[in-house]
């Protein structure tokens, strides 16, 4: 939807991709399917349960085109969102999701210290901060959803303007701000740079530590809005979307083409990546396929993609 | 690299041990051994503060406890040794314990004890070698592509056990089959010890004698240290990585077993948070995620430590959701020490 606006360029991106490719094999199945599928609710629907985590994806894309990563999204997610429900009990809305989005880039600052700075493996130690948040978070709410009090609250993630759900325009100017981020501004050119090839970065003067360690805070505080989204849309704070979120939305980012070696991909290709598992998921609900098989559908799904993305890394490796 | 690195003594370098005043010479020393150690003297104090606070700690009924709690970590952590050792780095081994507690368990009533006690073992092989075949065939040779693609795995293998049973969990007490082998497994006793801890000292002899005597130990090792350099020396690397998998998923199936017999029962969620005990009691060791580096002996230090501290802060009631804090942060922290002294 929103690729149309931005033009023809990224029609071309979305023509190139195989996430694209994905996602018209999937709506083409689906005319056959006989199901509420193809109806207007059901799609603004499906836009809007994909929007929080299109939000995540696009603070992960920053961390994985500078050729790290962020495992840790999905405990931020959840204790932001329970930390938002908490405050509300004690101060005005606004300055409770602030705090909750501060809290969120502050882990993002934590990761940035121990993965760009110290140069710790990112993929591992963000696993283990997402391990420690989770911890706190069901501690945090006894690993019960704690319920919140406030309807203007409630309202940010049900409420609708003219149709088009409060999520959907928030994720939209999200979009828009990290496309402009990593596309017109010299912090997003030096990401690629950097996750190019990080030395060469170095040695062309860029302040590769302090930018990427940047985008790691970009990253923490995405996912510290959108717990607070999260929490908003289900009007509770609880611990259970700490668990495979991350690994869910690193993947979608990966399926869209930003590869993990770093350097390459774009906030428009997440995006798609994301509607693949956001389709994927109302797909299958709409075919009433059981829980456990939607579980075994993604998890090999998930497996094929990363597979593809690593033979690709091969192919590329023996072409040089 | 090749040498065998033990936890035997201080580490004190010896290219520093060439100082003209020994004070310093031994200051130094003691400063190594706080590097590499850190995390476990910090347990090893939580353990003693507990023994003190907590007399329970102590108490022989506490401690057998502790020491029958010890098998299935203990085994999927060996496993996982390799994993890490050869530079790569398996999250899926919460999926095998769950499929092959659920499978094993469902076959004792029609194939037979013994029969299934074999399925169930080659189902972790089977495991083991599908995530072997992936990570060859795709050509992943980064721990990242391995974490991605073991972790996809994990929730395949997770997803079949639920399928498999339907997502109920089975118990021993619902079969009328013999099943005294997984209850000797599970509760039995050999002299002073519980026969898991026997399985145990068994299979940490074999892995220890497999890592330190034979060649395909050190090709490991090699394959784990620098990649490129192992193939150009003429070490397989492909078999390096089937035979770390393979061991992996194997010593998970042990682990599984010993598990669902200690608990009498299998449900298909059973090995939930496996893949990060295994992993933190690795690291907390001090075997490297770096690869090329490390021991199964370290491993048995870190398992040791990662259950006592469990212990203490259930004794201390501490709940089980700040415990899972609490090792995020401890693994977080070893993660980093580690790294800082690989530097």
């Amino acid at each position: 939807m929103n690729v149309k606006e931005s033009g023809a360029s990224l029609l071309k991106i979305a023509t190139t991709q195989k996430a694209f490719i994905a996602i018209v094999i999937m709506l083409v199945g689906m005319l056959f399917s006989h199901s509420g599928f193809y109806t207007a609710y059901n799609l603004l629907d499906m836009l809007n349960s994909t929007s929080i985590l299109l939000i995540l994806a696009f603070g992960v894309t920053l961390t994985i085109v500078s050729g790290g990563c962020d495992l840790s999204i999905g405990g931020t997610l959840v204790v932001s969102g329970i930390v938002a429900v908490k405050l509300l009990n004690v101060m005005p809305m606004w300055p409770a999701m602030l705090i909750a989005v501060a809290i969120g880039a502050a882990v993002g600052f934590l990761n940035g210290f121990l993965a760009v700075h110290q140069k710790t493996e990112p993929f591992i130690i963000t696993l283990g901060t997402g391990l420690l948040l989770v911890g706190i978070a069901q501690q945090l709410t006894d690993a019960h959803p704690i319920p919140a009090t406030n309807p203007d609250f409630m309202n940010i993630g049900n409420g609708d303007f003219y149709g088009v759900p409060y999520l959907v325009i928030i994720m939209a100017v999200c979009f828009v701000a990290s496309y402009v981020l990593m596309r017109f501004t010299a912090f997003g050119r030096n990401l690629y740079a950097i996750g190019g090839d990080y030395e060469v970065a170095r040695y062309s003067g860029i302040n590769v530590i302090r930018t990427k360690w940047l985008a790691f805070v970009i990253s923490g505080a995405a996912a510290g809005l959108a717990g607070v989204l999260l929490s908003s849309k289900l009007n509770t704070g609880s611990a259970v979307y700490g668990e495979t979120t991350a690994l869910v939305v690193n993947c979608g980012v990966v399926v869209g083409g930003t590869s993990f070696a770093g350097g390459i991909g774009g906030i428009p290709q997440s995006a798609l990546g994301l509607l693949v598992f956001g389709l994927l998921d109302n797909a299958m609900n709409m075919l009433d396929i059981t829980s456990y098989f939607q579980v075994l559908l993604k998890g090999a799904a998930i497996v094929a993609i990363i597979w593809l993305d690593c033979f690709n890394q091969k192919r590329k490796r023996e072409a040089v | 690299m090749i040498k065998a690195e033990m936890n035997t003594g201080l580490g004190a370098p010896a290219s520093k041990a060439i100082g003209p005043d020994a004070p310093r010479r031994s200051l130094q020393g003691v400063v190594t051994f706080l590097k590499e150690y850190l995390v476990l003297i910090m347990i090893a104090l939580l353990v003693g503060i507990t023994a003190v606070v907590e007399p329970k700690f102590m108490d022989a009924a506490n401690l057998i406890n502790i020491e029958r709690q010890l098998g299935p970590l203990m085994m999927v952590s060996l496993g996982m040794t390799f994993v890490i050792i050869g530079g790569f780095i398996d999250l899926s081994v919460t999926g095998t314990v769950n499929l092959v507690a659920v499978v094993t368990i469902s076959l004792i009533q029609p194939l037979g004890q013994v029969s299934a006690l074999f399925v169930g073992l080659g189902l972790g092989i089977v495991c083991g070698g599908l995530n072997a075949v992936l990570i060859l065939s795709s050509g992943a040779v980064t721990q990242a592509e391995a974490l991605f693609l073991t972790f996809g795995m994990s929730t395949v293998y997770s997803a079949l056990a639920l399928l498999y049973s339907h997502g109920s969990t089975m118990h021993f007490w619902d079969m009328s089959a013999s099943k005294t082998l997984f209850e000797t497994i599970g509760s039995g006793k050999l002299g002073p010890f519980s026969v898991s801890f026997v399985i145990f000292l068994v299979c940490l002899a074999l892995l220890w004698a497999f890592q330190e005597k034979t060649v395909e130990g050190r090709f490991i090792r090699l394959t784990g240290g620098n990649k490129t350099a192992a193939r150009l020396a003429g070490v397989n690397i492909a078999r390096s990585i089937v035979v770390i998998y393979i061991l992996c998923g194997f010593m998970t199936a042990v682990g599984s077993i010993v598990l669902f017999s200690r608990i009498t029962t299998a449900a298909p969620t059973i090995g939930l948070g496996f893949e990060t005990n295994a992993i933190l009691a690795v690291v907390v060791g001090g075997t490297t995620l770096l690869g090329g580096k490390g021991s199964v002996l370290r491993t048995v230090m870190g398992v040791l430590l990662v259950t006592l501290m469990s212990n203490c802060l259930d004794l201390i009631n501490v709940s089980t959701y700040l415990q899972v804090a609490v090792k995020g942060a401890i693994l977080v922290l070893a993660i980093w020490l580690d790294n800082r002294k690989q530097a």
